[in-house]
């Protein structure tokens, strides 16, 4: 279990370090992110259409496509001078890379999502500060699943061509249940509605935490394989 | 015995690349393959150091191997010395002394704070080599490891290479440039037509006898 956790805590580190001095995913991610709260903001006729009624979808969009530009970034890192082989000569464990690439990505889309959390509501004038722990749990849980997901697939992607395009379209299938669950609970939660409304859609959240995690730690090993 | 493979092949696709290949290694062997572009020399190494499965035979081993590649297995936004710990914090038992001494022996210590991605194709490859000594491995896999390596640094990689043959290691090394290396192997096999010629001891022979013979076994075809 050390050796697991100091695999993982090299990875997530070495992961942060270099995103840190590159900034290409972050910067990337962000100006994606405000690109789509502004579109979806002035597509929007304010005098018909109320900002509540679209801004839960709004937020779950922009964190999707915000964190695939990420998400896309992280097994390249690992191609570029076939730096995971380096990784897979030290007789460590797949499942300790997978969980922290994981990880790594996990904090990475967060950061993400907590910039991007004030924007939305500036643009869409809406209140999150009495709700903001459990949307932030919302954030968490739905996150969780689909970066678990994203990062399986990028592994798998990432030697194929055009791995760019062919991340979004194999990942946004496995997204639906998630993303529907964390938009039916955001809209309850700016609507002000009771917890026990909402806790249907956090168990399916936690199922889907718990089935892709696990799916994606068992299946990652398989994804070595050339 | 260090190593061994038996009946190996390997196919991508339809393809194949090599096959019934077998030798083995021991302590203290230094095997040079020689073959022309394409032969499958770089599929073999990644198959010996187990990145690779092969599509038939087995590779049996019970020691630690270091694997130098075309590619560096290194971050370019990392500093030398940032790359090397990264790598000690995944064989978990390297000490600091360990990084200092490696980056010294390879002529890398005054580079240490610079990030990789502004190295020369010289410097990468020294960095490599001493990444891949790391972990102490008991066998070597070196493609081509003299490559973009002015004559201080081949001769750098060359004495690194005795002193590990020295602490009865083994070693395979893949390259066109025998003569180069001649001093150093004790072994040398042909990878040509898909298969392996050999390996046969290097007594008597001269690095013009080895280029030879390889020479003749190409033409045959």
């Amino acid at each position: 279990m050390a050796s697991f956790m100091r695999v993982v805590t090299a990875i997530v580190a070495k992961d942060l370090l270099v995103e840190w001095r590159t900034k290409t995913a972050i910067v990337a991610s962000l100006v994606f992110a405000i690109l789509v709260l502004a579109i979806l903001y002035f597509a929007r006729d304010p005098t018909e259409v109320s900002s509540f009624a679209v801004a839960p979808g709004a937020l779950w969009v922009t964190f999707t496509f915000a964190a695939m530009v990420g998400m896309n970034r992280a097994f390249f890192l690992e191609r570029e001078n076939r730096a995971l082989d380096g990784m897979l000569l030290t007789d460590i464990s797949r499942s300790a890379i997978f969980v922290g690439k994981m990880t790594a990505n996990l904090l990475f889309v967060f950061m993400v999502e907590l910039i991007t959390i004030p924007l939305f509501v500036l643009f869409f004038n809406v209140s999150v500060l009495a709700r903001l722990p459990a949307l932030l749990l919302v954030v968490a849980m739905a996150t969780l699943a689909f970066v678990a997901v994203g990062t399986l697939l990028s592994s798998m992607v990432v030697r194929t061509r055009f791995a760019e395009l062919m991340l979004p379209v194999l990942l946004l299938p496995f997204l639906i249940p998630p993303i529907v669950g964390a938009v039916q609970i955001t809209a309850r939660l700016l609507h002000d509605r009771p917890l026990t409304e909402m806790m249907g859609w956090l168990k399916l959240l936690g199922s889907f935490d718990i089935a892709f995690v696990t799916l994606a730690i068992l299946l990652y090993e398989v994804t070595l394989d050339e | 015995m260090l190593l061994s493979a038996e009946g190996l092949a390997r196919r991508f696709g339809y393809r194949s690349i090599f096959k019934n290949i077998g030798f083995s290694l021991n302590s203290g062997d230094a095997l040079v393959l020689v073959g022309p572009n394409g032969a499958g020399k770089t599929t073999l190494l990644r198959v010996l150091a187990g990145l690779l499965r092969p599509s038939a035979g087995e590779v049996k081993r019970n020691v630690s191997v270091g694997l130098v590649s075309h590619n560096s297995m290194l971050y370019d936004a990392l500093t030398a010395e940032e790359n090397m710990r990264f790598a000690a914090r995944l064989h978990g038992t390297v000490s600091n002394g360990r990084i200092e001494t490696l980056l010294d022996r390879l002529g890398m210590l005054r580079w240490r704070d610079e990030r990789v991605g502004t190295f020369s194709r010289g410097m990468t490859q020294r960095l490599a080599i001493a990444r891949a000594l790391l972990g102490s491995p008991k066998v070597l896999l070196l493609d081509e490891p003299l490559s973009g390596l002015d004559d201080p640094g081949t001769e750098v990689v060359r004495e690194v290479i005795v002193e590990h043959m020295a602490g009865d290691g083994g070693l395979i090394v893949v390259t066109h440039q025998f003569e180069r290396l001649s001093a150093v192997a004790t072994h040398v096999g042909y990878l040509v037509g898909g298969g392996l010629q050999g390996p046969s001891t290097m007594d008597g022979l001269s690095a013009d006898s080895v280029m030879q013979r390889y020479r003749s076994l190409l033409a045959d075809g």
